[in-house]
């Protein structure tokens, strides 16, 4: 069963490691990331914060797009290329499938990560800004996000054409990242049916503010190692639950 | 005719451990699972909640800077702020009353929508009453004049703040005018302009006041600060009453009431007035006291 998953994760892993989007976004958040030379002078004594600011945020941004532009079309591009039926045919399951392309576009975007991650490292060290191991962390968090993210857009990717994916993946994101406001929402609302509604919506989207910790980072204030590590347990128990919807959304479809 | 149909390639892979009820059972516990560890990670989080209210505070970038930063969508990320700023008072309302970075927020949030009316009118009385900063949230105030010259209930809330916390009848006067003469306003703004020129400061004019602010407003928190400031106007007047009593009894008599119930009993007043806040009067020294802590009064 590994080995046929493994196999499936490996080809994807190959095809979009190859994929023009995949290097044009990673050149360009190294270019972002890089820019902050720019903002240097300006940032009257407080450089260090900005280029690390700028950093981080850059790392997150590309590593969503990444996510969300390859994984939106990641189901859909075998399906229009009519190669689904040459993988299915051979003693492959559909949620083996599934899980091997989750997997392959994750290596993807661990690799991803690593570069920008070294990118960031080399920026630091140019710019005279002394890289602290702490930082990682928030690269790690990264990370968690991701492990949800990539797991929304292989849902979207097994019922939807890409742009409608990338589009619905887009919106989970911020509303995801606007779960605290959908709480506040139901803890002040006088109206028991929005307060209900509020609530069901901010346990059942994901919630990724739980991964955003880059202003404690930066600053250098104390992180909580027991939150960060129910957010990682987090993350992995709602993207396989929605492997699981994908999987069973691929497996009632007509090839 | 008849034409040849090619039969579709059909692919395999569907049977497994997906068949049947076991992947919506799966579903569900994944989402029960999901719903528990984020209930952990709040409450993780919710020891931490008050410094990082504080934190979050300090990491809030200036109004500027987001103006820039939020392209086309100032409106909607002044909406946000809005949401931040509330639960933010409410917190501290319901905690330890220190409203450090209440102004700060204010100010993002009126320079990311200038227009935004309500949030001057809330900003300013929370800044003055809650925060005790009067000062700031007249000068909050006119930024929000020069932002909206047209708006009566800007001058109106300085002119407020002018005669109900620094006594400054003149310039209260003058708030009240510039607000009366604008389009819309309210038609006793003319005689508020009048009453604080002629420098009366009584209690029944303040009380009207502010019940003309808790009719004009639909917002929960702004309303239940005038609850509290109608009361602590009870508590004000019901002392002032019955120090006075005790004034006249002991000029009358040469020696003060040994209680409040004296003051009844020799007819200086009908009967004790209720204690708003649920307290009693008492008399310490010639002095007319409540058992309200005044911590349960703000």
């Amino acid at each position: 069963m590994m080995g046929r998953v493994s196999a499936v994760a490996l080809n994807t892993f190959r095809e979009s490691i190859r994929d023009k989007v995949l290097v044009t976004l990673i050149i360009f958040a190294v270019f972002v990331m890089g820019s902050a030379r720019v903002i240097q002078p300006l940032a009257l004594g407080e450089e260090a914060k900005i280029i690390k600011d700028v950093g981080l945020s850059a790392i997150t941004l590309f590593s969503v797009l990444i996510a969300v532009l390859i994984g939106g079309r990641i189901v859909y591009r075998e399906v229009e290329k009519r190669t689904i039926y040459i993988i299915l045919a051979r003693p492959v399951r559909r949620w083996e499938f599934i899980l091997g392309k989750y997997l392959g576009l994750m290596a993807v975007l661990v690799v991803s990560l690593v570069v920008m991650t070294a990118a960031f490292i080399a920026i630091l060290f140019i710019l005279g800004v002394a890289p602290q191991l702490y930082l990682l962390l928030a690269v790690l968090a990264t990370f968690f996000e991701l492990v949800v993210l990539t797991a929304v857009a292989v849902l979207f990717s097994t019922f939807s054409t890409p742009i409608t994916g990338a589009v619905f993946t887009f919106a989970v994101y911020f509303v995801g990242h606007l779960s605290r406001d959908l709480k506040l929402l139901a803890a002040m609302s006088p109206s028991p049916i929005v307060k209900a509604m509020s609530y069901v919506f901010y346990y059942v989207l994901p919630n990724l503010g739980n991964f955003n910790i880059r202003p404690e980072v930066v600053y250098g204030a104390p992180l909580d190692p027991y939150a960060l590590l129910l957010s990682g347990l987090y993350a992995l128990v709602y993207a396989a639950t929605l492997l699981l919807i994908s999987a069973t959304i691929f497996n009632r479809r007509e090839f | 005719m008849l034409t040849e149909v090619t039969p579709r390639p059909r692919a395999s892979g569907r049977a497994g451990p997906l068949a049947g009820i076991l992947p919506t059972v799966l579903i569900v516990w994944g989402f029960v699972g999901a719903y528990l560890l984020q209930l952990s990670i709040d409450r993780a989080g919710e020891s931490r909640m008050r410094e990082k209210a504080v934190e979050e505070m300090t990491y809030f970038p200036s109004g500027r800077f987001l103006q820039e930063s939020t392209i086309e969508f100032q409106s909607l990320a002044a909406d946000l702020v809005w949401l931040r700023g509330i639960q933010y008072y409410g917190f501290h309302l319901m905690s330890d009353r220190k409203y450090e970075w209440l102004g700060h927020v204010f100010d993002i949030l009126t320079s990311l929508d200038p227009r935004f009316i309500g949030a001057y009118h809330f900003g300013a009385i929370t800044l003055a009453w809650d925060a005790g900063k009067p000062y700031e949230a007249v000068d909050f105030l006119i930024s929000g004049m020069k932002a909206n010259p047209m708006s009566w209930q800007i001058p109106f809330d300085a002119g407020f703040i002018c005669y109900m916390l620094l006594r400054d009848y003149g310039r209260a006067s003058t708030f009240f005018e510039v607000a009366s003469k604008m389009p819309g306003s309210w038609f006793i703004l003319a005689r508020w302009a009048a009453i604080a020129k002629a420098k009366s400061g009584d209690f029944q004019t303040a009380r009207e006041m502010w019940l003309d602010i808790l009719r004009n407003t639909e917002n929960r928190a702004l309303k239940a600060l005038v609850v509290r400031q109608l009361k602590n106007l009870d508590l004000s007047e019901a002392i002032d009453l019955l120090q006075k009593a005790v004034h006249r009894f002991q000029e009358d008599r040469q020696r003060l009431p040994t209680d409040l119930r004296e003051l009844t009993t020799a007819g200086y007043i009908a009967r004790i007035p209720e204690e708003p806040f649920g307290g009693r009067f008492y008399f310490k020294d010639g002095k007319v006291l409540t058992t309200t802590p005044p911590s349960q009064r703000e």
